[in-house]
């Protein structure tokens, strides 16, 4: 009876295999070794037109550089994948955005996502300037591993460890984290933010020109980070330096006036040069 | 040259009025307490009553400014708790949640509330006790309740003003990062945003409480009388410390009830100062406890690349 019962829910409701119809179209579109799809997006705040029907693939593990001459449009794409361009007064969205999210695939804009906020806890967001709380190291961490995460009491510590070692913290921090996170350096800061960021174990990891305000030595540090999560998960970046894109790139994304214009993947045709890049910049 | 005689120019202004303050200040604290510190003691707050006796309500004090200090009090608490919560949440609404134009008409009704003069409000009050009177609550008196009601709509604007003002004064990256943090609006708000901007609504609760316990035109009209003894409940009429000093300075037959006037202007300073006080403390607590960093005498020891 019970069965009979499933099989008329199923039939009734059209889920096949556990999915709702809407749910098997999303997984049809976005094909295995893809972890997002752009299809046909737009957005303008109040009548300026930012992205204008961008159409963009980003593969699975790997990692994502857009570049672009300044006003482009590259951070607007980045905070599409995380719906983080609503947060901003006057902006519309339209078009359809596909992110495989813990082995399902979301049509991020639908209405079956309903508050956006446990997909935006899925991905990992590190902006331009260092934007630590004005709180202390671990309440810094406490913001999504208590807050967002509800973690229990007993995981908190492990947690916010295994992040502060991911994002090479740990070692300058762990006597210290009841300090104000203010008063960490601009390097110490910004990867602080990458921890915050990791403390979520995020499915994309979204950086928006991550060491843009920081000195050579702590840029480096943070592109080794990188460079190291890139093996892991899928990292899509917005980069200030075209040396900088090429070194850390898998897929490179060339952004102009709203449009992606061109992309060039690592592991395919191959990377263009400084010298390519800087003709197509000019272009 | 030019641009330093300007620049001169203005310093001086800024210095004179500076001092045009402090001796402003100087000038009313000075009189007050002069006149005033010679009165304080048992007698003026008790009469001649024992303090436990009067403080406890067993013997009702005639001589004394008890009654009226606990009218106060009674007064700002019922007008706080019927104002706080509403204020702030309005506050929070036009901030935060608001359309424009619910924002342009919400802020207007605020502004209008904001500019009625507080005999007006009384006078409100007192037409409001007609009507109440003539319809649902045919027994219905002026008293503490009527009171603190019509000192809650006078103190509304500040409340939502200052929660407004402190909201907006945030920075819009701290929205943008609890958003990326995955933080819902309710986390936000309650992690973030309210504790960010804690002080400047608490200020706001301080500027409310100060306008409440200081106002008199409002009481004379719906519930404050000269003597009546403690706050016997919600529909009773009360004594305050306002209505006091205007009654002892204005009504005064000799100079000993003068100072007593002064007396009880300089306990009403004093509660006004606990009241900042009180309010300090509460806000350097709660700050700490939400910042989670320890006072600077716990550090091991200091980063070397401190900004």
């Amino acid at each position: 009876m019970r069965a009979v019962r499933g099989v008329l829910h199923r039939a009734t409701s059209g889920r096949v295999n556990g999915r709702s119809p809407a749910e098997q179209s999303a997984a049809c579109a976005l094909p295995e070794g893809l972890a997002a799809r752009l299809a046909g997006v737009r957005v303008a705040f109040g009548t300026r037109q930012v992205l204008h029907d961008v159409h963009l693939d980003v593969p699975s593990g790997m990692t994502t550089v857009l570049i672009g001459r300044s006003g482009s449009g590259k951070s607007t794409l980045l905070r599409v994948l995380q719906r983080l361009n609503e947060c901003l007064p006057g902006c519309t969205t339209t078009g359809r955005v596909l992110l495989r999210l813990d082995g399902r695939v979301v049509d991020a804009y639908s209405g079956a996502v309903g508050d956006p906020s446990w997909l935006r806890a899925r991905m990992g967001m590190v902006f331009q300037s260092p934007d630590v709380l004005p709180l202390s190291i671990r309440r810094n961490m406490d913001m999504t591993l208590r807050h967002v995460l509800c973690l229990p009491e007993t995981e908190v510590a492990p947690r916010m460890e295994e992040a502060l070692r991911e994002a090479a913290l740990w070692d300058e921090v762990h006597d210290r984290l009841d300090e104000n996170a203010l008063g960490l350096s601009g390097g110490q800061q910004q990867r602080l933010c990458l921890a915050r960021a990791l403390a979520l174990r995020p499915a994309f990891l979204l950086l928006d020109e991550p060491t843009a305000s920081l000195d050579i030595a702590s840029a480096r540090a943070i592109e080794e980070r990188i460079t190291s999560l890139g093996h892991t998960r899928t990292v899509v970046m917005v980069s200030h330096g075209l040396r900088q894109a090429l070194r850390l790139a898998d897929n490179l994304v060339l952004v102009d006036a709203g449009r992606v214009v061109r992309v060039w993947n690592r592991h395919g045709a191959g990377l263009p040069d400084v010298a390519e890049l800087e003709h197509h910049l000019e272009d | 040259m030019r641009r330093c005689a300007n620049l001169a120019l203005w310093r001086i202004f800024v210095m004179v009025s500076m001092t045009v303050t402090l001796v402003g200040v100087a000038a009313l604290l000075g009189v007050v307490l002069m006149r005033g510190l010679p009165a304080l003691g048992p007698a003026l707050l008790f009469g001649d009553v024992s303090p436990l006796a009067a403080m406890t309500g067993a013997v009702p004090v005639w001589d004394g400014i008890w009654p009226a200090c606990a009218g106060t009090f009674a007064l700002l608490m019922v007008a706080l708790g019927l104002a706080v919560l509403p204020g702030i949440g309005c506050g929070i609404h036009l901030a935060l949640f608001a359309s424009p134009r619910t924002r342009v008409l919400l802020g207007l009704a605020v502004d209008l509330l904001a500019g009625v003069p507080s005999i007006v409000m009384g006078l409100f009050g007192f037409t409001l006790l007609l009507a109440l009177r003539r319809t649902v609550a045919p027994d219905a008196s002026t008293g503490l309740l009527l009171a603190s009601v019509c000192l809650a709509l006078l103190v509304l604007p500040v409340l939502v003003v200052t929660t407004r003002g402190a909201l907006e004064a945030l920075p819009a990256q701290l929205r943008l990062t609890g958003a990326a943090l995955g933080l819902d609006t309710w986390g936000r708000l309650r992690h973030l945003l309210l504790p960010a901007a804690g002080r400047g609504i608490l200020g706001g609760v301080l500027l409310a409480a100060g306008r409440a316990a200081e106002d008199t035109a409002v009481i004379m009209l719906t519930g404050v009388v000269a003597s009546v003894g403690l706050p016997a409940g919600l529909g009773e009429r009360f004594e305050a410390l306002p209505f006091t000093i205007f009654y002892l300075s204005s009504q005064y037959r000799d100079a000993v009830e003068l100072q007593r006037g002064f007396g009880a202007a300089t306990v009403l300073l004093v509660l006004s100062l606990t009241l900042l006080a009180g309010a300090w403390l509460l806000q350097r607590v709660l700050e700490r406890k939400w910042r989670g960093v320890l006072p600077v005498s716990h550090c091991q020891g200091t980063s070397e690349d401190i900004r």
